[in-house]
């Protein structure tokens, strides 16, 4: 052991040489041919959903771009690593995508905390990053030279829902919220958003994920006489309240976001026909996966995943592909990230296939400042309304 | 050159640090981090052996203490604003002694009971990382100063894995010397029979004691390098599966096994990473390594190389595991009707 003990020390002294000047390099994954764009989030666990299926739906625009030659063309090559809803699985991702899959941007980010621990390393790679499902605002703010999202940020729709609630005359409000990392990364900023309004909550109650009795928390809000409730959960713990504030007679205007706006899916988890009567969710996507306008993307996904079927996460990365494709054709032919990033300001007033409202991200790096609203009628999800943040 | 010298578990640490510490020199920043995260494991795996394999705690609270390192490390940076290097070791500590306090159920408890009370204490730490939002900023996590190297000239990814490494090392040597010790051998009795054990004089709430100060200071110190190294902390790095990560190296690995540890945590590190190439069912694969392993190699790698590596020659201290019963080896001089004697592998 001693013999090791002084090799080792006589190998380290030689290592710290050898390495005190070494300078990561890296080359852009772009050949005449295609276009490297490597992407993460999880492709496993309970939230894959976030990362494997908008995942799919950016293959599927890639795909589309592919058949009709690429961009410049270039076919777009997506790259896959699974960050498993974890910072140093994100960080593991990421460094995998940048130093040995060399690839030429990244569009990802299915988990906000994950997000958050890589950004110091994609910013300092400097390689483009385009966000396209996490909504922390952390990742994009303050702004990195070289990180966009087109995702709604929580903070936005955190005060887009308080703003809905105003704008309806709603006079006495409550929180409904997880207190995971998704959940506080939309409760912080709609704590601070009443504040600076100057308003306070009549209740604050918590749900969890995985919660099977809204009951309790039914009948506090019931007797603290709200009437707009605003939801930060996920689909089964706004399924289970819904159900139970309706058995005790208890119908608040209910405020969603975008992790339940596939409204139908609601429904069926409530139980009870036009239980939604009340219920507004933001939205990604200004209608539902089986309406007509979205035939073409189903046809496109059954091609090549067919055993999915067309979802909210899938549109959300179809969307974000959709920006991230005009981008690259802003470029031009002669590809550099510093072209490419520049092109960014191009993107102005962009109108999206799937987005509700325009993308803008000339001199901001939140692109998508427009929420919308959907609702239920006669089981169809229609176009609700929209806000204006003030 | 005798095959022996050649293949023993010398040459096999020599190997395996030695290209750990020139790693730097020829990876990039990708496989630079998987050797960071694999030395660190290295320590947790050290120190979880120490009190499972050697001490025979079945205790669940590693990756607990873990966390308690790693945020305690980050807390004082991030609150009072001191450097990595002032907080790293108060963070260490500070999960020694934390960690130290378990061994008082554990005078009490045992096998089961002990390993519920230890997840109990696991889950509650999860929950103060989870929604003490003032000290720990809750489930959103925060972001951590990198430690400054400016004074070696070397770059901060670079600085971390040298500080990792040297970490490893010295405490890999450490555990080597301390096993082979009379506290080693009190920590094997106690383990193989607590009666038997106070009946030679070892005194159980001490060595206990000093089992799990010694597991959590591990815990503590790979805690607070893994902070160094993300920059970044949020609770989700220090849950259940954590905990299994861990159990896994040491029972791959082999329990009661120095170089287990080593083995366990090297190798599972680079079957993680390697199964990224497997995409979506990397999880489904790993499962089926772990089964597979329990199944055809239950006490672990050592024995599988000690079995068929002329030279491996650690003296294990293998814990009673349950033998197939169906062929015993039967010592010459037994007959059938004889307690048979059943030779240990």
């Amino acid at each position: 052991m001693k013999q090791l003990a002084s090799t080792m020390g006589v190998a380290l002294a030689f290592a710290c040489m050898a390495t005190a000047g070494a300078q990561a390099a890296d080359v852009p994954g772009v050949t005449d041919t295609e276009i490297k764009v490597g992407t993460f989030g999880p492709l496993t666990g309970p939230v894959y959903i976030y990362g494997k299926l908008t995942m799919n739906g950016v293959e599927v625009y890639f795909n589309k771009l592919n058949e009709k030659g690429g961009i410049h063309g270039r076919k777009l090559v997506l790259v896959r690593e699974d960050d498993l809803c974890k910072p140093e699985g994100a960080i593991a991702a990421v460094k995998k995508l940048i130093y040995e899959d060399k690839v030429f941007a990244i569009i990802g980010g299915g988990c906000s905390n994950s997000t958050l621990a890589a950004r110091p390393e994609i910013e300092k790679a400097g390689v483009p990053f385009h966000v396209f499902a996490a909504v922390a605002d952390g990742i994009v703010d303050p702004p990195a030279a070289n990180i966009y999202t087109t995702q709604l940020t929580a903070t936005i729709e955190s005060h887009a829902q308080i703003q809905w609630a105003l704008d309806r005359g709603a006079k006495k409000l409550a929180i409904v919220s997880q207190h995971d990392a998704w959940g506080r990364s939309r409760y912080e900023p709609m704590l601070q958003d009443l504040k600076r309004r100057g308003l306070q909550v009549v209740a604050d109650e918590e749900v969890t994920v995985d919660q099977n009795d809204g009951t309790a928390q039914a009948l506090r809000l019931k007797s603290s006489g709200a009437d707009a409730v605003m939801l930060l959960g996920y689909p089964k713990a706004a399924a289970v309240l819904i159900r139970d504030s309706i058995k005790i007679g208890y119908k608040p205007i209910w405020i969603g976001q975008t992790a339940i706006q596939d409204l139908p899916a609601l429904q069926g988890l409530i139980g009870i026909d036009g239980s939604l009567a009340n219920f507004v969710s933001i939205t990604t996507i200004p209608g539902h996966p089986d309406n007509p306008q979205y035939a073409e993307w189903r046809k496109l996904l059954k091609n090549t995943f067919p055993n999915d079927e067309l979802s909210v996460f899938n549109l959300m990365g179809i969307a974000a592909a959709e920006v991230f494709g005009k981008v690259v054709d802003a470029a031009g032919k002669e590809l550099t990230r510093e072209k490419f990033l520049a092109a960014y300001n191009t993107i102005d007033n962009f109108k999206s296939s799937i987005y509700p409202g325009p993308i803008t991200c000339k001199g901001q790096h939140k692109c998508n400042q427009s929420p919308a609203f959907v609702k239920l009628d006669n089981n169809n999800v229609v176009f609700a309304g929209t806000v204006v943040l003030k | 050159m005798p095959v022996q010298a050649l293949v023993g578990h010398r040459s096999f640490l020599t190997l395996l640090f030695g290209t750990l510490l020139v790693l730097p020199a020829v990876a990039n920043q990708y496989t630079l981090f998987v050797g960071n995260l694999m030395l660190l494991y290295i320590i947790l795996a050290l120190g979880l052996n120490i009190l499972v394999g050697f001490s025979g705690q079945l205790a669940f609270a590693n990756a607990a203490i873990y966390g308690i390192g790693a945020y305690g490390t980050a807390l004082l940076q991030v609150h009072l604003g001191w450097s990595f290097w002032a907080a790293a070791p108060v963070g260490a500590v500070l999960a020694m002694v934390i960690g130290t306090l378990l061994a008082i159920p554990a005078l009490r408890l045992s096998g089961i009971f002990l390993a519920l009370a230890t997840l109990a204490f696991a889950q509650a730490t999860q929950w103060v990382l989870w929604h003490w939002q003032s000290v720990t900023f809750g489930a959103g996590g925060f972001r951590t100063p990198s430690p400054s190297f400016s004074w070696f000239a070397i770059k901060q990814d670079y600085g971390i894995y040298f500080v990792s490494w040297v970490t490893t090392v010295t405490l890999f040597l450490f555990t080597w010397r301390i096993m082979r010790s009379r506290i080693g051998r009190a920590f094997v009795a106690m383990r193989d029979g607590e009666i038997a054990a106070q009946s030679l004089g070892i005194d159980l709430l001490a060595y206990k004691a000093m089992a799990f100060a010694l597991s959590s200071f591990y815990a503590g110190v790979a805690g607070a390098l893994y902070s160094g190294l993300l920059g970044y902390m949020s609770p989700e790095g220090f849950d259940l599966f954590q905990m299994i990560i861990q159990k896994a190296m040491i029972v791959v690995g082999g329990l009661g096994s120095v170089v287990g540890s080593v083995l366990g945590a090297a190798l599972l590190v680079y079957i993680m990473e390697f199964l990224r190439e497997f995409k979506s069912t990397q999880e489904i694969v790993f499962g089926v390594l772990l089964v597979g392993f329990m199944v055809f190699q239950p006490n672990g790698l050592v024995v599988f190389m000690k079995r068929w590596l002329p030279g491996w020659e650690e003296p294990m201290h293998l814990p009673e595991r349950p033998q197939a019963i169906s062929k015993p080896d039967v010592v010459e001089g037994t007959t059938s009707g004889d307690h048979p004697v059943v030779e240990r592998t």
